[in-house]
């Protein structure tokens, strides 16, 4: 169960300009004492309020800067909110940007292990689910090889074994439904799907609103950081869909 | 007492992952080399003979009736430790922000995680430092150090510095996620410290009113405690004891203080 309360978020824009010596004297030696009234600040969430219940499979749509991953990321903890809380209970397993935490001069065996610890698994547990990890990611050949020589494509298929190697009973996920080749993509899009499908809780923000359509039982939509419509999947989306394409 | 409580539990919980993160410096740091984690003690030793080479033979330092190797050598792990371990956690939170900013995790492991890899070194240091005192000195000049049963307070002289250098990194590592100019001042600072705890000189060679100064630098009262306990075999006494142990409490709780309060707001500024 996830209850977000009233939730703001407000990011400082200015915060880079002010806070060196540097910029202060190329204030002054610029001549440039007009002062702008720069907006110094905007709200990415303004009041959010919503409640996901245990077993839902919510999508969030909205446009590129709505606010979708920052909500993710402020019910996953990474943020707190400037205003308003978020309460949630049960463990969440976070697959907002996969392989935080690789280390490229480590080795895949020890960044499972690295990873694995960010991620908040313990060393039993990633002992016992060592095998199934390196199954999974079919990099049994190079597994002490350091992941800095390893292509894109297998760090994804590393990151994506790893993270999914738990049942959380809140799953978020931004965007990330396959990685890989054709094979891989059809294998980690299955055990997405199980995952979803298996009574977890699921936050999941896309841009495919064809994913969207067969996954959710709610959708949000967000826009410039409010909830514009929530509700039923097919409802909300066909008034996105319009609303985007007739602008 | 309920942040204490959570405090702790969390802590039980991300023991593994400050080992994993320890572990992950270690592996970085002697990677490629050849003689690899040999340079923990290999490395101290070697800088530690130029110090004595160059203090002794070339300054000419000495002390009637010291072992003056044994003492710069004690004044010196201390230091390297200090200075190591405050130097890493500058960037203790900067350096993790791609972490901080994808998962959740609690961000004061990361400063403790940078004290204890400089600690683990340290520990490394202590190989040579023993070595050193077993083997140097002469017993005709009364400057024949051996280990003695005072040897046992010397844990609650490092559990001291362990907090003290806690405390500090807490701060610095804050302080420099809002001012980046912390980097370059640190060094300063560092620099001044050295020269002004005696580390290869003896503080009665000060005019009495800075040595009353110096005496406040809880470095010194560590290094002092060090020093009494290995060169003379003497029993701490309980004011240098306590005050060092008060020290890194004080620092320390000041340091996670600050911390606790500025830690939701690194994410805007890294």
């Amino acid at each position: 169960m996830i209850k977000i309360e009233n939730v703001s978020m407000k990011f400082n824009l200015g915060v880079e300009k002010d806070n060196s010596l540097k910029q202060v004297f190329i204030k002054i030696l610029s001549f440039n004492r007009k002062k702008k009234k720069k907006k110094e600040y905007f709200w990415a969430l303004k009041n959010i309020d919503v409640d996901i219940k245990k077993g839902e499979v919510v999508g969030i749509i909205g446009s590129n800067g709505a606010g979708k991953s920052t909500l993710l990321k402020v019910v996953s903890g990474v943020y707190k909110p400037t205003k308003g809380s978020v309460t949630v209970e049960g463990s969440i397993s976070p697959m907002i940007e996969l392989g935080a935490g690789f280390d490229g001069e480590l080795t895949a065996r020890e960044n499972i292990y690295l990873n694995g610890a960010i991620l908040g698994y313990s060393k039993q547990f990633i002992d016992e689910k060592f095998e199934d990890i390196v199954e999974f990611s079919e990099l049994r050949d190079f597994l002490d090889v350091p992941v800095k020589n390893f292509s894109s494509g297998m760090t994804a298929k590393l990151a994506f074994s790893i993270s999914t190697i738990v049942n959380p009973e809140i799953l978020i996920v931004d965007e990330i439904l396959s990685v890989g080749d054709i094979k891989f993509q059809e294998k980690s899009k299955t055990k997405m799907m199980s995952m979803i499908n298996g009574g977890t809780t699921v936050l999941y923000v896309s841009h495919s609103l064809e994913s969207i359509k067969t996954l959710c039982t709610k959708v949000i939509w967000l826009d410039h950081g409010e909830v514009k419509m929530i509700g039923d999947t097919k409802k909300v989306c066909e008034k996105y869909y319009k609303e985007i394409m007739g602008r | 007492m309920k942040t204490l409580k959570t405090m702790i539990s969390n802590f039980k919980r991300y023991s593994f992952l400050m080992r994993q993160l320890i572990i992950r410096d270690f592996k970085i740091k002697y990677k490629r080399s050849v003689l690899g984690v040999l340079w923990s003690i290999l490395y101290p030793l070697m800088i530690m003979s130029v110090m004595a080479l160059i203090f002794s033979n070339m300054f000419k330092f000495s002390m009637e009736g010291v072992n003056y190797l044994v003492y710069l050598m004690s004044g010196l792990i201390i230091w390297n430790y200090f200075s190591e371990a405050t130097n890493n956690s500058l960037t203790a939170v900067t350096g993790n922000f791609s972490l901080i900013n994808k998962v959740y995790i609690p961000k004061y492991i990361f400063p403790i995680a940078k004290c204890l890899f400089a600690g683990i070194n340290f520990l490394f240091t202590l190989i040579p430092f023993l070595l050193i005192v077993l083997l140097s000195g002469n017993a005709a000049e009364g400057t024949k150090c051996t280990i003695n049963i005072c040897y046992l307070y010397i844990p609650i002289v490092f559990i001291g510095a362990l907090m003290f250098t806690i405390g500090l990194s807490y701060l610095l590592s804050t302080v420099t996620v809002f001012l980046r100019d912390v980097l370059y001042i640190w060094g300063i600072v560092l620099t001044m410290l050295n020269y002004f705890t005696p580390i290869f000189y003896s503080i009665t060679i000060l005019p009495v009113w800075l040595q009353n100064i110096l005496k406040l630098n809880p470095l010194y009262i560590y290094i002092n405690t060090l020093r009494e306990i290995v060169l003379f075999g003497n029993r701490p006494t309980i004011l240098y004891l306590f005050s060092g142990l008060f020290a890194g409490f004080v620092s320390m709780v000041i340091g996670m203080i600050i911390f606790r309060k500025k830690q939701d707001k690194f994410v805007y500024y890294i």
